[in-house]
């Protein structure tokens, strides 16, 4: 569908171009020639204005050549500057919505057109496209190409100054790192070390023009519309999360009794600092994230050896997708969940390769403290408890007695508290 | 007053006397070192949630390096242990002692004596009795002998389940790994909790001993120890002429400052273990 409206949007422009071409050739060519006497004499603007050469009144008419607008003329888009020189009040740039309607439209819903209106840094099309130098997002140079996007979003989005100016208090601290984080994230060294151009940038996922904060309901990155931007990339990956125990309440809109809803994408991926799978700091943070919710489980998982050595650092042991998947989580109770019974041996194999229906009988949530679903564990803990208490204060009391015994023969200076260094006696002493 | 004042089983009246093979010595130099290395290498494992947990297993290189190096010192233990079950198995073998090896004076066997030596300690605690007069081993040492073949039984077996889930999963269901983990855990907290409080008492931080008892190194304690320690035993001896054919040479300069080095770090890092311990428990 977006492929759709931008081929739309690029033959309806094209169109327009022709046309506009077409009808105009003659008059444009000769306007052309005029416009070229000033503003493609750069000694001239210099004298006019006192500017530098790279004054932007400096336009020749060769600007466009490889631009986009190659086949525009400089009236197409300023209108009314022949009434007469210096250009007067009638004289202005024709809206880009003009040609460009739907990008306009999305940009006029977007929270750059509302911010637009009360401050000058928020972006119009010239902000993000350029002004002359206008050229598809396909092409290298273009500040919207996808080795670019970040840089162009980061002018405003990485500059401390309109992030205190303009972001509200809350948002500030994560409006701050954003661009950084983004750069470490998998999708940025995606772009910025290996170039690939098919990860996501900025707008990939904030959309290009209709830029809207996560907390609008009509936000790409709005939570209820996560799973369907992500997935426009991922799609194998929201094929199974769609079907999954978090996909089906996701789409039914279930929370939990604490309120929280099913997570989506970004709840264990995060936004900003998503990393890779096979990251260590991945193992630790993911398991967390279940336990967001997942209270008792994130619990008795850290009971386990499984638990215990992924939480001192290793990264060896299984973690809650490495039973339970990524992204096809099931309940037990569904046959193709990877924990129901009939599959559980083929989901142990995939650590340990020779386990077999006995090895699947392992509780890898057991716990002790549930004596009612763990009788076995529990009586072996209280037993194991009781062993170690009933030992330890047995020989505490012997020890404790005997030190007694000691200071009370030493205070009286008795014999019997001696050490060796006093030789008993009718022994022959030679030390 | 000996310069070698430090060690309970050097002052007293002389002559030395031998008290340990240097087989037994040795076998003990093993547990030592196998068991703080299990210590150190499982105590993180057990206690995953302690602050200290990361920065312990980081000594040695990380968990991974740690689970390595406690499966090594697994190795040690069991070949200690079967070390020494061999060299029973020899002597009886040999046929000379088997009866005074399963039952008498220089028995490790529970004596009905133990029973009443131990009954008797808790009268002269309490001012009741005459302190109790020893053979040549105490209920304490053998208490503590019988601790580590339990301890090594329960434990080593455990581990080993632990250790191969997939191969002793074809006899045993899944479950005895979560019961093996409780009981490897515990009673290895167990162990140590013992050994490096009660075992450190009885044999080196008691008044009587203190600061170490350095016989189970050097095989060889003075004839005025084994008077204070082991009575029954100096006075049987005595009486059946024996005690000439045990007389020993001081330990060498170079033994005794090895063996003070190796008992004094045992001990310190023993007495660490107890800190970490009390550390993660009330945390």
């Amino acid at each position: 569908m977006r492929l759709g409206t931008l081929t739309g949007s690029i033959w309806r422009g094209a169109f327009v171009g022709v046309l506009l071409a077409l009808a105009a050739a003659p008059l444009a060519a000769a306007q052309q020639v005029v416009c070229e006497k000033c503003h493609g004499n750069r000694d001239f603007l210099m004298g006019r204005r006192g500017g530098g050469p790279d004054s932007s009144l400096y336009v020749p008419a060769a600007i466009l050549a490889d631009t986009r607008h190659a086949s525009l003329r400089c009236a197409d888009c300023h209108q009314g500057y022949d009434a007469g020189y210096p250009h007067g009040a009638q004289a202005k740039v024709v809206p880009c919505q003009t040609c460009h309607e739907a990008a306009g439209r999305d940009w006029a819903g977007s929270i750059h057109a509302t911010n637009a209106v009360t401050n000058g840094d928020a972006p119009t099309c010239t902000g993000c496209h350029g002004s002359h130098k206008v050229y598809g997002k396909d092409d290298r140079r273009s500040p919207t190409h996808p080795l670019n996007v970040a840089a162009t979003c980061g002018r405003c989005h990485a500059d401390p100054g309109i992030i205190g100016t303009y972001f509200a208090t809350a948002d500030k601290a994560q409006a701050r790192t954003a661009v950084a984080q983004f750069y470490k994230t998998v999708h940025g060294s995606a772009l910025t070390r290996d170039g690939l151009i098919v990860s996501a940038t900025c707008s990939n996922c904030h959309g290009a023009h209709l830029v809207l904060p996560a907390d609008s309901s009509a936000s790409t990155v709005n939570r209820r519309h996560i799973p369907a931007t992500c997935g426009a990339c991922h799609v194998g990956i929201a094929e199974v999360y769609d079907r999954s125990a978090h996909g089906v309440a996701y789409a039914r809109g279930d929370t939990t009794d604490s309120g929280k809803s099913a997570p989506v994408c970004v709840d264990c991926h995060s936004a900003h600092e998503i990393v890779r799978a096979d990251q260590p700091q991945w193992f630790l943070g993911v398991v967390q994230e279940c336990g967001t919710c997942h209270e008792h489980l994130y619990e008795t998982y850290f009971d386990t050896y499984h638990g215990k050595v992924t939480h001192l650092g290793s990264t060896l042991a299984a973690t809650c997708s490495d039973c339970h998947t990524p992204h096809d989580m099931r309940p037990m109770t569904d046959p193709e969940s990877s924990v129901y019974p009939a599959n559980l041996v083929a989901t142990c194999a995939r650590c340990h390769p020779a386990a077999n229906a006995n090895f699947a009988r392992y509780r890898p949530h057991g716990d002790h403290r549930d004596r009612a679903n763990y009788p076995v564990l529990y009586w072996t803990w209280r037993m194991m408890t009781g062993l170690l208490v009933v030992v330890m204060v047995f020989f505490a009391l012997h020890t404790l007695l005997w030190l007694t015994r000691l200071a009370i023969d030493a205070a009286r200076g008795g014999a019997a508290g001696k050490g060796h260094g006093e030789a008993p006696a009718g022994s022959e002493t030679r030390s | 007053m000996s310069p070698r004042v430090l060690d309970a089983a050097d002052r007293g009246a002389r002559p030395h006397l031998w008290r340990f093979t240097p087989l037994q010595r040795t076998l003990h130099a093993l547990v030592i070192v196998s068991f703080l290395g299990l210590v150190f290498t499982g105590l993180p494992l057990h206690f995953a949630a302690a602050p200290w947990a990361r920065g312990v297993a980081g000594i040695v290189g990380g968990i991974e390096s740690a689970g390595f190096l406690h499966r090594v010192c697994a190795i040690i233990t069991f070949v200690y242990f079967f070390t020494h079950i061999g060299s029973l198995l020899l002597r009886i073998a040999r046929g000379a002692d088997t009866k005074k090896l399963l039952w008498g004076p220089d028995s490790m066997v529970p004596q009905p004596k133990d029973f009443r030596d131990l009954f008797g300690m808790f009268r002269w605690f309490l001012g009741l009795g005459q302190r109790p007069r020893f053979e040549r081993f105490s209920y304490m040492e053998k208490f503590d002998y019988w601790a580590v073949f339990w301890g090594i039984a329960v434990i080593g077996s455990s581990g080993l389940l632990l250790w191969f889930p997939e191969f002793f999963a074809r006899f045993l269901p899944g479950w005895v790994f979560n019961v093996a983990t409780i009981i490897h855990g515990d009673e290895a907290l167990l162990a140590m909790s013992f050994i490096f409080t009660i075992h450190f008492f009885n044999v080196h931080l008691r008044p009587e001993k203190f600061p170490i008892d350095l016989v189970i190194f050097t095989g060889r304690a003075s004839a005025g120890y084994m008077i204070e320690e082991h009575p029954l035993e100096y006075e049987r001896r005595q009486q059946a002429g024996t005690l000439e054919g045990l007389v020993a040479p001081p330990v060498s300069r170079a033994a005794y400052l090895w063996s003070l080095a190796l008992g004094f770090t045992a001990l310190s890092l023993g007495v660490l273990v107890i800190v970490l311990v009390l550390w993660a428990v009330l945390h």
